[in-house]
């Protein structure tokens, strides 16, 4: 599905990724591991075409078909979907109103109608109700004044209205309790199928107690520096990031 | 005669007194004369001066050259100085330089008077780059630098960390008659160098006095200056104080205004960032009562990307008093990523006291983060009564909370001693004594 | 082949319907200039009362003296006074059942806004006047409210038919005296609304006024007059076009509500005058005084939103006589291009226990110049009065101009004033999250404006507030490159 060949991008001159190869099939979950400034969040971003970094070298294909010169919301249309790790706030515009635009835009682009208002809202209370998400929460302003767990629950149901092929999950983990990590999880699980893909970008293995992944990488100074299986996670939590950066030194 | 002919007709005598032989600086008064015999004084009609009415002040008869040689005893106004610390001093006896109560110094950076920097041609290079190129063409900062011929002369080179704080200090006595005063300062700062300044008017007369003070100032890059003026002046005096600052990159300029006397105070302050990376604070407290009116003027340009200003203004008004706050911030095209905060809060004591507020924005450039807060309001209750329940008495409750008010201003006050000072004044403007320095 | 008179009759009746109101109506027009004669010239083609007639001419001789004020923060070449015709009426009145009937172009505007104006009007019940060139051309509903005793009518019928109302009420809020604009609409208005709703009574339905000017080299001076009697409650929309045309064109109006005792107004404007083309050329200038009185317990509610106009200057104002009287402004305004508006309100708080907030909210692109101008007064006895303001600006590109000039003037110690105002921009953060949603720029730029005025929005009446909506959308276009 997913394709990235010896991908360097960097921003203001500063090199951030410096030959990522990647391959994500259908079915998958791949976990992305790595300390901070490692370059995780920028992978995430340039796939979903974030246009302040630069790609000076390599390709990203999804479905054979190369998308790194695509604006993000044709990625988007195309079923890129990144929960953000701080997603942004629009004040004025409700959840609702939000993901039915969002909705809708992707649709015209697909050459489809409006979706049905009752289509729409049924599928709202159904994924609403996935993420146990109140309704109250569906008529406020989009992230303002949501906590940390709200938002990134917000994330995910725009994921599960969505339906993307490709989710990128940047460190969707962070700043959630662990009630609110089940339910996540959870929701995440559900939406799972053989027909599309998960790459969840974490610092921990917390996380992947819950999202079972297929392959993890290790991300360390715009490399990927090591690949395996979901014990490496736990090698990793074990070990530590120093383990790895001695193995490399 | 009214004041306006008066002032015309004794800018011949004014010439012949004065020893200026740079003919740019010849040039420029003349030329500010003559704006000042066309434009004349502020009126109401005036936008600028919408809420504040000079008449009353201007239809006084001032003596405009006051008698030559008073004395004063250092024993009757050492309390009007900051004496706890150790300071330089500039003083002036009704316009003129009282070398007793001074202590300046041409060590390695001159701190001394602008009547000897405008006569003096060692000074003249330093004099054409810096006099009046920021002060604007209003119609009382016109008439300043037509006359304008003694006030402080601060020159800091480069690298220069002066030690101790300048005080500025200008004593009238005017036994006689009304005075009108017009000191003019200028302020140069080199490059890396920091100064700090505590400037301060002081009538010893019941006579009507009118001071209408122009203060350049020039910060070069990475140098920081602070400037404290302190307005506690008679209830027969006024001041129309003009001051104009000039920073280039990577400076931090404050200007703390702390207004509590006089009759009519008038502030003009105005920043013009001309570079990049700049602070500028401005911040004020008035406190008022009687017939009183203190109006703060400020204007901040940015012009440049990257700056930041600051602006924070409480009024408490008592009586019959009367404040006005017109801040205006210009953000130009340019100057992106500009951070401007403007703070104007009022408290209303009496009835009869009024506050026109008028917080301005004027923005060209779309990066930028700029807001504006103003409030009228009163003294919250709950808390008065929460410390009443507590057993502190109601005005001493009051005068905590009016502390507690305007505390955001003075805790940025960066001289310990100046900072007591301050508090003293309010604690005794407040009558109460708490047993303890606010 | 021979052409008989009845082919002609025939060819006229078809031309006018196939044209229909904008093309074929000949108008009647006043040769250009003004002087105490055109002034009772207008009075006498309206056949109007001699104290009308007298009301005008002492308007022109005071607006002779006054000079045009320039302390807006606009700039524009001032109207030629003598250089515009003061009187510009379609010469006989047509037939017009139908709402379809009267202005393909009005339609056409609705059309692009996916409204059709004759369906959401018969749905949402609402009686409209429209007021072409200054003169009413059909008002609708008029049994329906009469029942009510309801008068909503062109006010030249007014004159005719309620003259006690008129002369008690007329110039009573805004006198001839208040400023230039108010001065010279005194002297030549043509028509405008009038309406009146009885004690106690609840208009069933919104009323409604298009405004338009349609002639070239026309002035446009409409004067509506509402008066809501003890305990009554109005809702009142005004709609404005005009067609493209190069010159600049002069609208002056005035807008004069009385809301006594315990009663309600709320007055919703979408103003969408032609603004100009991209270079500034053409637009109409907007100069127009509107102002509320309040009596006891009485409140009044002014929502705008301005997209059009080249020049605006205009403060929809409350004076809060009566005690626990409310005030209160919400406005939306837009500008882009050459666009320039210097708009706010006055809040005269003179009652105790009086209220008052004010939410403006300015979104400027292209080489636009957005200001608000606001006053708020709470005199010496209005004891325990309120007021909040919130001014918040939007800036789209980086060759416009948003302004923000608020007068506050407080004499009363139990003054509660809070004044808040904010300038930002759309965040590149805000527009990538919605790209990654599959959301283009230009519709996330939409989506974000709607979000910024939403509190606005939320003020107007339903259908008002999806024309509104779909006119910020349309104002933006091809704001960002």
């Amino acid at each position: 599905m997913l394709h990235i060949q010896n991908l360097h991008a960097s921003i203001d001159d500063k090199e951030i990724l410096k030959g990522i190869d990647l391959n994500v099939k259908a079915g998958e979950v791949h976990a992305i591991m790595g300390p901070n400034g490692a370059g995780k969040s920028t992978m995430a971003n340039i796939i979903a075409g974030k246009e302040e970094y630069e790609i000076t070298q390599g390709n990203i294909t999804l479905e054979g078909e190369d998308i790194s010169e695509l604006a993000p919301e044709e990625r988007a249309h195309k079923g890129v979907f990144l929960s953000f790790q701080y997603p942004v706030e629009i004040p004025g515009v409700t959840v609702t109103n939000f993901i039915k635009t969002a909705i809708n835009e992707t649709r015209k682009a697909k050459g489809l109608e409006d979706m049905p208002a009752k289509d729409m809202l049924k599928m709202i209370r159904e994924k609403a109700a996935l993420l146990e998400m109140d309704r109250k929460f569906l008529s406020r302003s989009l992230n303002q004044g949501f906590s940390g767990g709200e938002k990134k629950r917000n994330e995910i149901f725009q994921m599960a209205m969505l339906e993307p092929k490709l989710a990128i999950l940047d460190e969707t983990d962070s700043g959630l309790d662990i009630d609110a990590l089940r339910i996540v999880a959870n929701g995440v699980n559900k939406l799972k199928s053989k027909n599309n893909a998960v790459i969840v970008i974490t610092h921990y293995q917390r996380l992947l107690d819950y999202i079972k992944p297929d392959f993890v990488h290790v991300l360390y100074d715009g490399k990927i520096v090591k690949s395996g299986d979901a014990s490496l996670a736990l090698e990793l939590e074990e070990k530590g990031y120093d383990w790895i950066k001695k193995e490399l030194a | 005669m009214d004041l306006k002919e008066k002032i015309i007709a004794s800018h011949i005598a004014f010439e012949n007194k004065t020893n200026v032989k740079s003919d740019v600086i010849n040039k420029i008064r003349t030329k500010a004369f003559q704006h000042f015999e066309t434009v004349g004084f502020p009126s109401k009609k005036m936008e600028a001066w919408k809420y504040t009415s000079l008449n009353s002040v201007l239809k006084q008869d001032y003596s405009l050259f006051p008698e030559e040689d008073v004395t004063v005893n250092l024993s009757e106004v050492k309390k009007y100085f900051i004496h706890d610390i150790d300071t330089y001093k500039i003083v002036f006896i009704d316009g003129k330089y009282s070398s007793f109560l001074s202590e300046t110094t041409h060590d390695k950076m001159d701190i001394c008077l602008l009547s000897s920097a405008l006569a003096k041609s060692k000074y003249s290079a330093v004099i054409e780059n810096y006099f009046n190129k920021i002060a604007n063409q209003d119609n009382l900062t016109a008439l300043n630098t037509a006359f304008a011929n003694e006030g402080a002369y601060i020159h800091i080179p480069k690298n220069v960390e002066v030690e101790k704080p300048i005080q500025i200090i200008n004593f009238i006595t005017g036994s006689k008659s009304a005075t009108m005063m017009q000191p003019r300062n200028l302020i140069v700062v080199e490059q890396n160098a920091h100064v700090q300044i505590i400037e301060r008017h002081q009538s010893l007369t019941d006579n009507n006095v009118l001071t209408n003070s122009v203060t350049e100032i020039f910060a070069d890059r990475h140098s920081t200056v602070d400037y404290y003026k302190i307005q506690n002046d008679t209830k027969t005096a006024s001041l129309v104080d003009n001051t104009f600052i000039e920073q280039q990159s990577n400076t931090e300029c404050s200007v703390h205004t702390f207004s509590f006397g006089g009759n009519i105070t008038r502030n003009n302050l105005n920043f013009y960032q001309k570079g990049e990376h700049i602070d500028s604070i401005l911040k004020g407290i008035t406190l008022i009562e009687g017939k009183q009116h203190v109006d703060h003027n400020t204007l901040v340009h940015h012009i440049e990307p990257n700056c930041e200003s600051h602006q924070d203004y409480k009024g408490i008004f008592d009586e019959r008093s009367t404040g006005v706050f017109n801040g205006k911030v210009i953000v130009e095209k340019e100057a992106q990523k500009t951070n401007a905060y403007q703070q104007n809060n009022n408290v209303l004591i009496s009835d009869n006291a009024t506050i026109n507020a008028k917080p301005q924005l004027e923005i060209f450039a779309d990066d930028v983060k700029c807001s504006h807060g103003c409030t009228i309001g009163q003294l919250d209750e709950d808390g008065l009564f929460y410390m009443q329940q507590r057993g502190i008495p109601k005005k001493e409750a009051k005068a905590l909370l009016m502390y507690a008010f305007s505390n955001t201003v003075l805790e940025s006050v960066k001289i310990p001693e100046l900072q007591q000072r301050i508090n003293r004044i309010i604690a005794k403007k407040l009558g109460v004594n708490l047993g303890f320095d606010l | 082949m021979k052409y008989t008179e009845d082919d002609l009759e025939k060819e006229l009746e078809n031309q006018e319907y196939k044209y229909g109101f904008y093309t074929d109506i000949e108008s009647e027009t006043f040769a250009k200039g003004l002087n105490e004669d055109v002034v009772r010239a207008i009075s006498k083609k309206k056949n109007e009362p001699e104290w009308m007639t007298e009301w005008r001419l002492e308007a022109f001789r005071v607006w002779k003296t006054m000079e045009e004020p320039d302390w807006a923060n606009v700039h524009y070449a001032k109207p030629k006074f003598q250089d515009i015709a003061y009187y510009s009426a379609p010469k006989k009145k047509p037939k017009l059942n139908s709402l379809d009937e009267v202005d393909p172009e009005l339609l056409d505007t609705f059309k692009r806004l996916g409204i059709s104006l004759d369906e959401q009007k018969r749905l949402a019940n609402v009686a409209v006047d429209i007021v072409m060139d200054s003169v009413s051309v059909a008002t609708t509903f008029k049994k329906t409210l009469g029942e009510k005793g309801i008068i909503f009518m062109p006010i030249s019928e007014a004159i005719q038919e309620h003259p006690e109302l008129v002369k008690k009420y007329l110039g009573t809020v805004v006198p001839i005296k208040d400023n230039f604009y108010a001065a010279l609409n005194s002297a030549v208005f043509s028509d405008g609304s009038f309406c009146y709703i009885p004690k106690g009574v609840k208009c069933p339905m919104e009323l409604s006024t298009y405004f338009r000017i349609n002639e070239g080299g026309t002035g446009q001076f409409e004067r509506t007059l509402l008066v809501a009697d003890k305990g009554s409650y109005v809702s009142y929309l005004e709609g404005c076009t005009a067609p493209e045309r190069d010159e600049n064109q002069l609208h002056a109006a005035v807008v004069e509500i009385i809301v006594m005792d315990d009663a309600e107004v709320k007055y919703s404007t979408v103003q969408n005058w032609y603004p100009g083309n991209k270079e500034g050329k053409g637009g109409v200038y907007n100069f127009v005084t509107k102002r509320a009185i309040c009596e006891t317990n009485a409140k009044v509610s002014w929502t705008q939103v301005e997209t059009g106009s080249a020049v605006t200057w205009k403060y929809p104002s409350c004076i809060l006589k009566g005690n626990y009287s409310v005030g209160e402004f919400y406005s939306i305004a837009v500008t882009n291009n050459h666009q320039q508006a210097d708009t706010g309100t006055k809040m005269i708080h003179l009652g105790k226990n009086t209220k008052s907030t004010i939410i403006s909210k300015g979104i400027s692109a292209g080489k636009s110049q957005n200001s608000y101008r606001g006053l708020v007064q709470i005199n010496k006895r209005a004891t325990n009065s309120r007021n909040f303001s919130q001014c918040d600006s939007l800036l789209m590109g980086n060759e416009c101009g948003a302004h923000t000039f608020p007068y506050i003037e407080a004499k009363n110690t139990s003054a509660h004033i809070e004044h808040e105002a904010t300038t930002s921009k759309i965040g590149e953060d805000q527009l990538f999250y919605c790209n990654q949603r599959g959301i283009d720029t230009e519709k996330a730029i939409a989506l974000i404006v709607n979000g910024f005025s939403k509190e606005v929005l939320n003020k107007l009446p339903m259908e008002f507030a999806v024309e509104a909506q779909k006119l910020l959308e349309i104002s933006l276009e091809g704001s960002v490159g």
